[in-house]
C-alpha cells in the first residue's frame, strides 16, 4: 500500500517539483518557452483525453475549443477588463458551454458521424474568427495584452509557473474524477451505449458532461495560450493543429494522465527537433529500429499480424530514407507528422505511457490497492415483500416492426416474488416483449405496469430507474473495464456527493462503500475471486453471471433475465439456478426468458408462453407442458393424413 | 434584375453541387460495404487532378487523360484501404478514421511539395464560352459537369444492378455475414467499393478542376462539402445525394454572395450540424431498428 502510494504520488510530486524548479537553474527564454507550451498543451491533452481515451470517439474540435478560449482570454481582457483569472474563467466557461451544446446534436452519434460532427465545428468556428472581423480582427489577428496578477505584472517566469500550478490543479481534479464513478460512466457509455442506458447510468449527460469538460479544458489550455503568445491568429487553430494533438493523446497513451504529459512534451518539442536535420535523423533512426524490434517480436511471438508489423517499420523507414532525399524536412513537417502518427496508431496502439506502465507495475511489484471485505448481502439487496401481489401487468400489448407483428396483444401478470418463466419457439415474441418492457422500443398499442403506474415507455435509461433491471441475450458487458467496475458502475443509492466534491476528492469515501457491496454481489454469482479480471476476458459462463451480478447492482424490483442459460455448458446451468435460487430468496421477482424446459420446471412458479406473438398458454410449469397448444407450437401437429404409414402413394 | 441574378448565383452553384454530389457517392460507396468513409477523400480528389493535369502537361490527348486519372484514382483508393481501413475493420474497432486522416495529411503535404502550394489552370478542350438560357448563362463547362457526374454515378448503378459483381456488392451491403456464408468475399467487396470510391473522386477532380483549379487547398474545400451533403441526405440515400448536392451548392453560392465570400462553407456545415442532430440517418436515409 505504502510503496504504491510512495511510486506514484511521489514520481507526480518530483516531476513537479523538478517542472518548477528548471526555470531557477537554467536562465534561457527559449527553453520556458517551451516549458510553458508543455504545461498549455498539458492541459489541452488532459481535456481532448477524456473524449478520445474515455469516451473512444474521434474528437477532431479540440484545437478550434483551444482557439475559441483564446480569442474569449483575448477578448475579454481588451473589451472587458476583465483580470487574468476572470479571463481564464470566461476562457473556461466558453468551451464548456460551447461544448456542451456540441455534444447535444453528437449525443446520438458514434464514430464517424461524431468525428464528422466535431469537424463542421471546428471549420465552423475558424470561419467565424476569420470573417467576424469587428470583433476578432479576422486574418490580421488580434494583440492580446496579459493582465496583471494581484496587480504584479507576470514576467515570463511567473507566468510558466502560473501554467504549472494550474496544470497541477487540472491533474487532480481530473485524477480523482476519472477513477470516480464518473470516469467508470465514460468507460461504460464507450463499450456499451445500450447497456450503459439499461443499467439507470445514463448515456446522455455523461456524454454531454464527458465531452463539455474536455471542451472546458480546450478552452481554458486557450486561455493560456493567448496569455503566453500575446497575438492571435484564425489559422493556428486549423485542420494540422488537430492532427498532431490527436498525434500527443495516441503516442503518450489514452486513458492516462501521465500520457497526456508525455504526449504534451513530445508535441512540444518534436517541431523544434525536426528543424534539425541530424536530429531528426536520429530521432527517426530510433523509431525505426523500435518498430523493427517490435515489429520482429511480435510476429516470433505471433501477437501481431504481418501488417501490424510490417506498416509501421515502412513508415519510419520512408522517414529515415525521405530524410536523405528532401532538401528541407521543414517543408515536409505534415507528412513527418503524419508517417509518425501512421506509424503509432497502427504498431503502438496502446501508446508510450500504455506499454511502460505495464512494463514499470511488473519492475516494481505495485499492487493494486487492496479491496475492502464485502458487505453483508441483505444490507445490499433490501429484502422486499414477497406477498404474490401484482408487481408486473402487461395489458394488450402490441409492438410491430413494418407489417411484422412481432408482439401482438399480450396480456400477462407477473407476481411478486415469484420467478415468472416467459417461453415459447423461436420468433415467439419473447425478447421483443422484453426490450418493449425495458424501454428499448416504444410499444405500438397497450401498456406496462409495474405497482399498478405506467412504466415510462421508450427509454431504458428511465425504465432503468424505476426499478427494472435486465439482462441481455447477446451479451453487453463493459469489455474494457473489470468485472468489480461492471457492477460499481450500475451500482444504485452510493453516489451521492456533488460534481465539485468529487472533484476535490471528496468521494473516496463511498467509493470504498461501493466496493464492498459490489464485492457482494460478485460473491453472489461466485466472481468475487475474480474482481480484477477485465470483462472480456472472463469466460464466457463468467460474463453471464457477471451480467447478472450488474442487473443486480441495480437493487432492482424486477429483473428481466433473456436466456440466461444460452450456450452454457451443463455445470454452469447448474450453477445458474442456484444462483437464481439465491436471488429469488432475496424477494427479487423475476421474469426468466428460457429455453431450457428442465430450468423453468425447477425455478418458476408460473409460466407464460407465446406464439406468434400471442400468449398461447398460461399457468404452473407442468400445466404448461401438457398444454396441447404448447405442444404443438414446439413440436408441430401431426394429423391423420400426414402420419407415417398414411403418406398418399403417388399416382 | 435581382431575380436574375439569384437564378444566375443559384444555377451555377448548382452545377458545383452536383461535383459534392459525386464526392459523396463514393462515400456512400464504401459506407455501403463496410460502415466506413475515407476521412482524406478530398486529399485523393486533389492528388488525381494534381496527377490527371501532370498527364495533360507530358502531353497526352485528353481522351487518354480521362482513363489515366481514373485509374489513378481508383489505386490510391485501394490503398487507402489497404494501409488504412482493412486493419480497424478486422479489430472491429474505429481506428480507420483516424489512419484516413493520417494518409490524407500525408497526401496533402506530398501534394505541397510536388506540384507546389499554388492553384493552377486546368486545360480543357471544352469551351467555357457561355450562352444564355432564361437570361441565367451556363458554360458547355458546366453541362460536361452535369454529364460526368450522373453519367459516372449512372453507370456504377448500373453495374451493381446487373453484373454478377454489382450484386455481391449489393450483398454484402445488406448483410455481411451472410454474404460471406454464401460465399462472397467480403474483402474484395470491399476493396471494389473502396476502387471505385477512389475513381470517383478522381472523376469529381478532372470534371471540377477546370472550373476552380487545382491547388493543394482544394482538398478541404471539397470534402467538408461533399461530406455534408453526404450526411444531410443520408449515408445510404442513392441518389439523394444529386437533389441536396444541387440544394447545397446553390444554397452555398448565394451565401457567398449575400453575405461574403468567407461564408461560403457556412451554410454546409450548419446543416451538417443539424443534420446529425435532427435526423442523424439524413433526409432519405432510413431509420435503422436497434437490435440487442
Amino acid at each position: 500500500m505504502w510503496k504504491r502510494l510512495l511510486f506514484i504520488r511521489g514520481t507526480e510530486l518530483v516531476a513537479l517539483a523538478l517542472l518548477a524548479s528548471i526555470p531557477l537553474a537554467v536562465d534561457n527564454s527559449y527553453v520556458l518557452g517551451l516549458l510553458t507550451l508543455l504545461a498549455i498543451y498539458g492541459i489541452l491533452l488532459i481535456g481532448l483525453d477524456v473524449t478520445v481515451g474515455y469516451l473512444g470517439q474521434v474528437n477532431l474540435a479540440q484545437a478550434a475549443f483551444l482557439g475559441l478560449g483564446a480569442y474569449a482570454a483575448g477578448l475579454s481582457v481588451s473589451l472587458l477588463g476583465f483580470g487574468i483569472f476572470g479571463a481564464l474563467a470566461v476562457s473556461l466557461l466558453v468551451g464548456l458551454v460551447l461544448g456542451g451544446l456540441l455534444a447535444f446534436p453528437a449525443l446520438r452519434l458514434e464514430g464517424p458521424q461524431f468525428a464528422l460532427a466535431t469537424l463542421s465545428f471546428s471549420a465552423l468556428s475558424v470561419t467565424v474568427l476569420n470573417e467576424w472581423e469587428s470583433l476578432t480582427g479576422g486574418a490580421q489577428g488580434l494583440h492580446v495584452t496579459r493582465p496583471d496578477l494581484f496587480g504584479l505584472h507576470l514576467k515570463a517566469q511567473g507566468f510558466y509557473w502560473l501554467c504549472l500550478i494550474l496544470l497541477a490543479l487540472v491533474w487532480m481534479a481530473m485524477r480523482n474524477l476519472l477513477s470516480s464513478q464518473w470516469g467508470r460512466a465514460f468507460e461504460a457509455l464507450r463499450d456499451s451505449p445500450i447497456a450503459t442506458d439499461a443499467m439507470g447510468v445514463g448515456t446522455f449527460r455523461h456524454k454531454v458532461a464527458g465531452f463539455a469538460l474536455g471542451s472546458g479544458l480546450g478552452g481554458l489550455a486557450g486561455g493560456l495560450y493567448a496569455f503566453n503568445f500575446e497575438y492571435l491568429q484564425p489559422q493556428t487553430y486549423v485542420y494540422d493543429l488537430m492532427v498532431i494533438l490527436l498525434l500527443g493523446v495516441v503516442l503518450g497513451g489514452r486513458k492516462s494522465l501521465w500520457g497526456a504529459f508525455v504526449g504534451a512534451s513530445l508535441i512540444a518539442l518534436l517541431p523544434n527537433l525536426l528543424s534539425n536535420w541530424l536530429m531528426f535523423e536520429v530521432i527517426s533512426a530510433i523509431g525505426l529500429l523500435v518498430a523493427l524490434a517490435a515489429g520482429v517480436r511480435g510476429l516470433m511471438k505471433k501477437t501481431t499480424k504481418p501488417f501490424q508489423a510490417i506498416a509501421p517499420v515502412i513508415a519510419m523507414g520512408l522517414l529515415v530514407g525521405g530524410g536523405f532525399l528532401v532538401e528541407n524536412t521543414e517543408n515536409w513537417r505534415k507528412a513527418i507528422f503524419a508517417l509518425m502518427l501512421f506509424a503509432v496508431v497502427v504498431g503502438l496502439p496502446e501508446g508510450l505511457m500504455g506499454f511502460a506502465s505495464r512494463f514499470l507495475a511488473q519492475l516494481f511489484r505495485i499492487d493494486p490497492p487492496a479491496l475492502p471485505a464485502p458487505a453483508e448481502l441483505n444490507t445490499v439487496l433490501a429484502a422486499k415483500a414477497a406477498n404474490g401481489e401484482a408487481l408486473l401487468e402487461l395489458r394488450d400489448l402490441k409492438r410491430y416492426f413494418g407489417g411484422v407483428k412481432a408482439v401482438d396483444g399480450v396480456s400477462m401478470t407477473v407476481r411478486a416474488g415469484q420467478v415468472h418463466g416467459l417461453i415459447g419457439p423461436n420468433g415467439s415474441g419473447k425478447s421483443t416483449a422484453v426490450n418493449v418492457i425495458s424501454g428499448l422500443y416504444a410499444p405500438t398499442a397497450g401498456e406496462v405496469l409495474l405497482h399498478g403506474r405506467a412504466l415510462p415507455q421508450g427509454s431504458l435509461f428511465k425504465v432503468a430507474r424505476v426499478g427494472v433491471s435486465r439482462t441481455f441475450q447477446n451479451l453487453q458487458l463493459f469489455g474494457e473495464l473489470t468485472a468489480l467496475d461492471n457492477v460499481m458502475v450500475a451500482l444504485k443509492g452510493v453516489y451521492r456527493s456533488p460534481l465539485p466534491l468529487v472533484l476535490l476528492g471528496f468521494a473516496r469515501g463511498e467509493e470504498k462503500r461501493a466496493q464492498a457491496e459490489s464485492l457482494a454481489l460478485l460473491e453472489l454469482v461466485d466472481l468475487k475471486d475474480q474482481a480484477r479480471t477485465r470483462a472480456k476476458d472472463l469466460t464466457y459462463g463468467a460474463q453471464r453471471f457477471l451480467e447478472i451480478a450488474r442487473a443486480l447492482a441495480r437493487k432492482p424490483d424486477l429483473l428481466i433475465l433473456d436466456e440466461p442459460a444460452a450456450g452454457l455448458a451443463h455445470p454452469d446451468v447448474n450453477n445458474l439456478v442456484e444462483i437464481i435460487k439465491r436471488i429469488r430468496q432475496c424477494g427479487i421477482t423475476i421474469v426468466l426468458i428460457e429455453h431450457h424446459m428442465d430450468v423453468v420446471s425447477e425455478l418458476c412458479d408460473a409460466v407464460t408462453v407465446l406464439d406468434g406473438g400471442r400468449v398461447i398458454a398460461e399457468g404452473t410449469p407442468d400445466e404448461v407442458k401438457r398444454d396441447p397448444k404448447v405442444i404443438e407450437a414446439y413440436l408441430g401437429v401431426v394429423s391423420e393424413a400426414e402420419a407415417p404409414g398414411a403418406i398418399p402413394s403417388p399416382a | 434584375m435581382e431575380s436574375i441574378i439569384i437564378a444566375q448565383m443559384a444555377v451555377s452553384g448548382a452545377f458545383m453541387g452536383l461535383v459534392y454530389a459525386l464526392i459523396a457517392y463514393g462515400f456512400q460507396l464504401t459506407y455501403a460495404t463496410s460502415k466506413s468513409i475515407n476521412f482524406g477523400q478530398g486529399e485523393l480528389v486533389m492528388f488525381s487532378a494534381f496527377f490527371s493535369l501532370t498527364l495533360i502537361n507530358v502531353g497526352l490527348p485528353y481522351w487518354l487523360v480521362v482513363p489515366g486519372g481514373l485509374l489513378f484514382g481508383a489505386v490510391l483508393g485501394l490503398f487507402v484501404e489497404r494501409a488504412g481501413v482493412r486493419l480497424a475493420l478486422e479489430q472491429k474497432s474505429e481506428g480507420w478514421i483516424l489512419l484516413t486522416i493520417i494518409i490524407g495529411l500525408f497526401g496533402f503535404s506530398a501534394a505541397e511539395n510536388i506540384w507546389g502550394r499554388d492553384d493552377r489552370p486546368f486545360p480543357t478542350p471544352i469551351s467555357s464560352d457561355s450562352f444564355q438560357v432564361f437570361g441565367v448563362s451556363i458554360t458547355p463547362l458546366e453541362i460536361s459537369v452535369a454529364i460526368g457526374v450522373l453519367a459516372v454515378m449512372g453507370l456504377i448503378e448500373l453495374f451493381k444492378r446487373k453484373t454478377l459483381l454489382g450484386k455481391a456488392f449489393e450483398a454484402v451491403s445488406a448483410d455481411r455475414d451472410a454474404a460471406e456464408l454464401m460465399g462472397v468475399s467480403a474483402t474484395r467487396t470491399i476493396m471494389l467499393s473502396y476502387g471505385l470510391s477512389g475513381m470517383v473522386a478522381a472523376m469529381a477532380g478532372i470534371l471540377v478542376s477546370p472550373i476552380t483549379t487545382v491547388g493543394p487547398t482544394m482538398a478541404s474545400a471539397l470534402i467538408l462539402k461533399a461530406f455534408a451533403v453526404a450526411v444531410v441526405a443520408g449515408l445510404d440515400s442513392g441518389f439523394g445525394v444529386v437533389l441536396i448536392g444541387l440544394f447545397l451548392g446553390a444554397l452555398e453560392s448565394l451565401a457567398s454572395f449575400y453575405i461574403g465570400s468567407g461564408w461560403r462553407e457556412a451554410p454546409g456545415l450548419i446543416l451538417l450540424i443539424l443534420a446529425l442532430a435532427v435526423r442523424p440517418n439524413g433526409v432519405f436515409g432510413k431509420a435503422s431498428i436497434r437490435k440487442v
